[in-house]
């Protein structure tokens, strides 16, 4: 008795106010776009990219001794563009070794640190990573040329499951809300991103039509309950779901923080997606498909 | 009990997995590589066999070897005897510095890793002008005669090309790097011998009928003598069989060339070059002037601090100048455009790293799936097809010899959080209190979840062909994850659910 009454209370306020609830997507969407357009126009593109993507070496060194500080000022003057980063244990934060990448190709960065550590870099106490440019640039066209077909075939799909125009579009509208307001975020907080980073957009598309496939199959192929009961039971299923993916994540993500550059920008990249999935898919996905679920049955 | 065959299924393919993956926890190390002509080599020991005992004293890790043979050669330089017992066989080596061999720890399971993980080189490598398929198999053939003569063992060679028909050659050397690599693969490997300025003849079949190798009647070190700063030189040797028609063109050039003071000699040598660079010259003996000889003995050195490495030396240069001389020049020249070394140092804790993370995370979610439903029989049951999921991706993944690298590792990862979330989907479907039956409920539950399905495996397909394939691996390891997560343990989750929730 007492649920059904909270059920009364939960469709008062959300019919409400749903069909409002649908601008701050809309804002968000177009702010997005307008920051990205801007962004291309002053960076001359959608990112801003690392060295595996433009060309360029990363060397990996262990060495808990050497001061990075230093290391930085000293390697600068000949590598202008040249970022130096520690790596440290998960556990005790002490350091273990440091990150240098530069747009220098590898033999001229690899003399440079030799010189400056005082000692040789073998394959015992260093990784080096080399990208021609050509190459980098080949691979970065190819993967947004990735991203698109892939965008383009989830959409395919969609529209072959549910064969209406409306709940598709609503899913496939939230799965390009979560990839655009994604990249906001990522350029905002100035990530350069790796190859590793473009499969996380990859990613991104996956999980994020999960839960708006588990919406809408729930809404418009049951037929059990209100349309705000269905809504509210595929909610918490949809949440459960997001929630584990998030504290999945989000422990691999902090175990390998320090450790792995490659894997840290991927979790960072689906966390930051994953939460804007909850946004894209209870807010604009679920308001679209009431709207219309409301407009057939009447 | 009647399980159902959904389960059934799931528990015969989780099984086999497991028989794919196939855990050892025998002792004992592996030899990852002899030296060709050493000791050891001769005495019959081969890549592959298991080291069990040295001198009677057992084998366990790879630490016990080194410990065992390193404190068994640090005194005295005399020549001792070296019992090593494989699973196979028994060797009896004298020899006075430990045998030419280099031993791993035997992997626990046929898993394997990627160069990420495990440590090695790779590099793709693209010629200055655009081939085709055959050219690019030529290639991979020719390289890989290389890297054979070489020595070097545990090498890959493949063709790859990316999604605007670039072709690549992609060399995978896992373990240790050369630290001649770049200098290895980039060569064109163009030879060239000359007298004066007239080209006598070049490498590769048109003009070289043979090359004496591995045969110490024709081929080896001459000798090894020390240098008067210290050092040691060694000199090799090894005889060349020209072709009838550039037998020819050697006389009718030898023919006018002039006989030195010495009168021993011809007063033009001839000059040896790799790649237009000048790597020896040699004196023509004077009764080879204006003769047409198939046979000639080339000749060249090799220097080092010691004459060990005067010897390494002497074998590498020979080694070299033989490939080239059989192996002829390509006809263009290759670019590295990638060249990666990964420290094997790495790898150990990377493994560790993720294993921790994996734990970690899979614990987390059975807490939230726990909290969220309070039922303890559920909740193991989707540990468990979680579980299962893993087990059966790298079943498949070892099966079909697949390496896991890091693209390989974050598939996994996505895809057992996306295995969990239909789980979930099952349980909630499940438990709805709906009118209609379980068996409906479930029903409906599988649409949502062949629906997701699809998009990721539309998703995914992209990946495989971009980048020159290097981030295959995420789209293979997805792939086999959702394709068994969605045919094999979703169902037998379902089949448990509905018991569960039946009783």
């Amino acid at each position: 008795m007492e649920q059904t009454q909270n059920h009364q209370h939960t469709k008062n306020w959300y019919d409400k106010i749903y069909k409002w609830i649908i601008i701050i997507p809309i804002v968000l969407i177009i702010f997005s776009v307008i920051y990205l357009v801007n962004f291309n126009v002053k960076n001359g593109d959608l990112i801003y990219k690392d060295v595996s993507l433009t060309g360029g070496t990363t060397v990996t060194v262990f060495d808990s001794e050497v001061n990075i500080e230093s290391a930085k000022l000293s390697l600068k003057e000949e590598f202008p563009d040249l970022i130096i980063r520690e790596m440290s244990d998960i556990r005790t934060g002490k350091q273990h070794g440091f990150f240098v990448e530069t747009t220098a190709d590898s033999d001229s960065i690899k003399t440079a640190l030799e010189k400056y550590l005082g000692y040789k870099l073998t394959s015992e106490n260093s990784s080096i990573e080399f990208s021609g440019s050509s190459l980098s640039t080949g691979f970065y066209q190819q993967l947004k040329i990735a991203i698109l077909i892939a965008f383009l075939l989830m959409a395919i799909t969609v529209f072959f499951i549910f064969r209406t125009v409306v709940p598709s579009g609503a899913v496939i509208l939230s799965a390009f809300a979560d990839i655009i307001m994604t990249l906001v975020v990522v350029d905002i907080l100035g990530i350069r991103l790796s190859t590793g980073g473009i499969v996380a957009f990859l990613m991104l598309i996956g999980y994020s039509v999960d839960t708006d496939i588990l919406l809408t199959t729930r809404l418009i192929k049951n037929k059990d309950g209100t349309i705000n009961q269905r809504i509210l039971g595929a909610f918490k299923t949809g949440m459960t779901m997001t929630l584990t993916s998030i504290t999945a994540i989000g422990i691999s993500f902090i175990i390998i923080y320090s450790f792995s550059d490659t894997l840290r920008q991927i979790f960072g990249i689906v966390l930051i997606g994953l939460g804007f999935d909850i946004f894209n898919t209870w807010i604009t996905n679920t308001s679209v498909l009431k709207w219309y679920m409301e407009a057939k049955q009447t | 009990m009647n399980l159902g065959w959904r389960i059934w299924f799931l528990i015969i393919v989780l099984l086999l997995s497991l028989l794919a993956i196939k855990p050892s926890f025998q002792s004992g190390v592996i030899i990852k590589s002899v030296e060709k002509n050493s000791s050891a080599f001769n005495e019959g020991l081969r890549t592959g066999e298991i080291i069990i005992e040295v001198n009677g004293q057992k084998i366990e890790k790879k630490e016990d070897y080194a410990n065992i043979v390193d404190s068994f050669f640090a005194e005295g330089n005399e020549t001792k005897r070296l019992d090593i017992k494989t699973k196979k066989n028994e060797y009896t080596l004298f020899i006075d510095k430990a045998p030419k061999i280099t031993v791993d720890a035997i992997s626990s399971t046929k898993i394997k890793t990627g160069l990420d993980l495990r440590g090695g080189a790779r590099a793709l490598v693209q010629p200055d002008v655009p081939i085709n398929d055959n050219q690019l198999d030529d290639l991979i053939q020719i390289s890989s005669n290389r890297f054979n003569v070489f020595g070097l063992s545990d090498v890959q060679i493949k063709g790859v090309s990316d999604l605007s028909g670039n072709k690549f050659m992609l060399i995978e050397v896992a373990g240790a790097t050369p630290s001649d690599m770049q200098e290895l693969i980039a060569q064109q490997g163009k030879f060239e011998a000359k007298i004066g300025n007239i080209s006598v003849f070049e490498g590769g079949k048109e003009d070289i009928a043979d090359v004496c190798r591995n045969d110490a009647t024709c081929a080896g070190i001459n000798s090894c003598n020390p240098t008067q700063d210290g050092g040691y030189f060694c000199d090799f040797r090894f005889t060349l069989y020209l072709t009838e028609e550039a037998a020819k063109r050697h006389a009718e050039i030898t023919k006018n060339v002039t006989v030195d003071e010495s009168s021993r000699y011809l007063s033009e040598k001839l000059y040896l070059y790799v790649d237009d660079i000048e790597v020896d010259s040699l004196l023509i003996s004077v009764d080879l002037k204006g003769q047409v000889t198939t046979q000639i003995s080339i000749q060249g050195s090799g220097s080092g601090k010691d004459q060990e490495e005067a010897l390494r030396e002497a074998k590498e240069s020979m080694k070299k100048l033989q490939t080239v001389l059989i192996t002829g020049s390509l006809p263009y020249k290759l670019n590295i455009v990638k060249l990666d070394t990964i420290s094997p140092n790495l790898g150990e804790r990377f493994s560790y790293l993720l294993l921790l993370a994996g734990v970690s995370a899979l614990l987390a979610v059975s807490l939230i799936i726990f909290i969220r439903y309070r039922k303890i029989k559920a909740s193991l049951a989707l540990l468990f097809t979680s579980f299962s999921e893993l087990i059966i991706i790298l079943g498949v993944a070892s099966f079909i010899n697949w390496n896991l690298d890091l693209p390989s590792i974050a598939g996994i990862l996505a895809t057992i959080g996306t295995g969990v979330d239909s789980q979930i989907v099952i349980l909630d479907e499940a438990r709805r209190s709906a009118s209609i039956s379980i068996k409906e409920k479930i029903k409906r539950a599988l649409f949502i979840i062949f629906a997701s399905y699809a998009t990721v495996v539309a998703a995914l397909l992209p990946l495989y062909w971009a980048g020159a394939g290097l981030f295959k691996g995420f789209a293979v390891t997805t792939i086999i994850g959702v394709t068994a997560g969605v045919f094999i343990a979703r169902p037998a989750f379902a089949e448990m659910i509905k018991k569960i929730e039946g009783q």
